[in-house]
């Protein structure tokens, strides 16, 4: 039976990855992102808008996928929170955009894909996090949007992996490694292509044994 | 005459901070979101006490403290306001308002403060930024409830006070994170295993030994380490 995957943030860097990847693997591929109009792919992939920080948006992609079983949920989408983010330097209301993103809209679009989820043989739900969110692998300072928000992240994963295990559904957060996209910029010592083709091997072989856990591209574990 | 800043002073565990600095003799700025109603600042009655409306999501409100300490040193800077929403915190019974709320008190609130107090605080002998945190935002603690707004912010002021500690390290300021412990306040229903008179006077004793190498560290009321 074929496998199906839905993927937010799809049109461009790291879930764009994914979504070509799974693709041509050949899962159908549920790709998601705020306009559809801007992106194109050469496999058949079913593109759905999605704005995450809007709940009427999730609710309606939950809708429009009624009864159909999910076996992974991807939640991608993120935003790095731009360059003002020192001390004295941040503004609450780019903050709370940041921890929208990159918290609660994990847990509302996990949330109004549980069903979905539920439905599926070996569910998994994977959040994209980052190495940026581990406190004991933090010797740097600074980035405190980008870094508190993957933190967050983190413990919501960690939630979700006890509130999801009666439904089977295993939850992981990932790091990708420092990839090259818009975000993580040129000087990336990792492609997507690399860092994907790691994490869906990662994905592959993860048990429910792992859920609640944090880990990198390779399936190794990361300090929290 | 030492000087600290504690917010969320009105009630709790910020309460008996008040009390206990001002015991030991020190300047105590107690911030309140409601000066008029906080009896338990009223009934504290010393001329050390000095009383600010402070609610920490309004930096307007910190930036009016600041102005009025017109660059007085600042020894200790206490973090202390909280929420925390009891069942509401679980798996779906949570407004995405209520969840952002958590965070603009517990992450955002905390760095208007010391934004708002650093040049204060580097101007002074202690140095030092106390952020009472929880044990539900460590990820090693098995045993919390899985409250989703509560825990990660709480995890995501674990990360700001890390940060927090190696951005201010050159200005010689120690920022170090407590769980006061499971105590007995109006927030946990007065159901909880601790005196609030207990965790302060450990959290204090902590405070006082602590030195540049601490800071950044996660420590319980009574000095051990907690997991991150």
């Amino acid at each position: 039976m074929v496998k199906k995957v839905l993927i937010t943030g799809a049109s461009r860097g790291i879930g764009l990855e994914f979504a070509v990847q799974y693709a041509a693997a050949g899962w159908q591929v549920h790709a998601c992102c705020r306009r559809p109009g801007d992106v194109s792919f050469d496999h058949d992939i079913d593109v759905h808008a999605l704005d995450v920080t809007d709940q009427a948006s999730i609710d309606a992609l939950a809708s429009s996928l009624e009864g159909t079983a999910i076996d992974l949920l991807i939640n991608n989408a993120a935003i790095f929170g731009g360059p003002h983010q020192g001390v004295g330097d941040t503004s609450d209301d780019q903050w709370e955009l940041v921890m929208h993103t990159n918290v609660i809209a994990p847990f509302r679009v996990t949330d109004a894909l549980r069903g979905h989820l539920a439905r599926a043989a070996e569910p998994i739900v994977v959040h994209i996090s980052s190495l940026a969110g581990s406190i004991a692998d933090n010797h740097s300072g600074g980035i405190h949007l980008y870094r508190t928000s993957k933190t967050a992240l983190n413990m919501v994963a960690a939630n979700l992996a006890r509130d999801l295990a009666g439904d089977g559904i295993t939850v992981l957060a990932l790091h990708p490694g420092w990839v090259q996209t818009d975000m993580g910029g040129k000087s990336a010592p990792l492609s997507a292509k690399e860092s994907v083709a790691d994490m869906r091997q990662a994905i592959a072989s993860a048990s429910f044994a792992m859920s609640g856990g944090f880990f990198d591209r390779n399936g190794r574990p990361l300090p929290w | 005459m030492p000087t600290a800043v504690i917010t969320g002073a009105s009630r709790g565990i910020g309460l008996e901070l008040a009390r206990q600095y001002l015991a030991d003799g020190w300047l105590v700025h107690a911030g309140a979101r409601r000066p008029d109603d906080a009896p338990g600042l009223s009934d504290l009655a010393s001329p050390r006490l000095v009383v600010h409306r402070l609610d920490v999501t309004r930096s307007e409100d910190a930036a009016s403290l600041a102005t009025s300490l017109s660059g007085a040193p600042v020894d200790l800077l206490i973090n202390n306001a909280g929420i925390w929403y009891g069942d509401d915190e679980l798996y779906g019974r949570f407004s995405d308002e209520a969840w952002i709320e958590q965070f603009r008190v517990h992450v955002f609130g905390t760095m208007t403060m010391v934004a708002a107090l650093q040049d204060n605080i580097a101007a002074s002998e202690g140095r030092t930024i106390i952020n009472i945190s929880s044990g539900s935002g460590s990820f090693g603690w098995q045993a919390k409830s899985p409250d989703y707004p509560y825990n990660s912010s709480k995890a995501a002021l674990n990360m700001l006070a890390r940060g927090l500690a190696l951005d201010l390290r050159a200005r010689g300021i120690i920022v170090v994170n407590f769980s006061p412990g499971f105590v007995s306040t109006d927030m946990t229903g007065h159901d909880a295993d601790l005196d609030p008179a207990t965790s302060v006077a450990g959290m204090r004793q902590v405070i006082a030994g602590l030195n540049v190498a601490a800071s950044g560290s996660f420590l319980r009321y009574n000095g051990e380490a907690m997991p991150w």
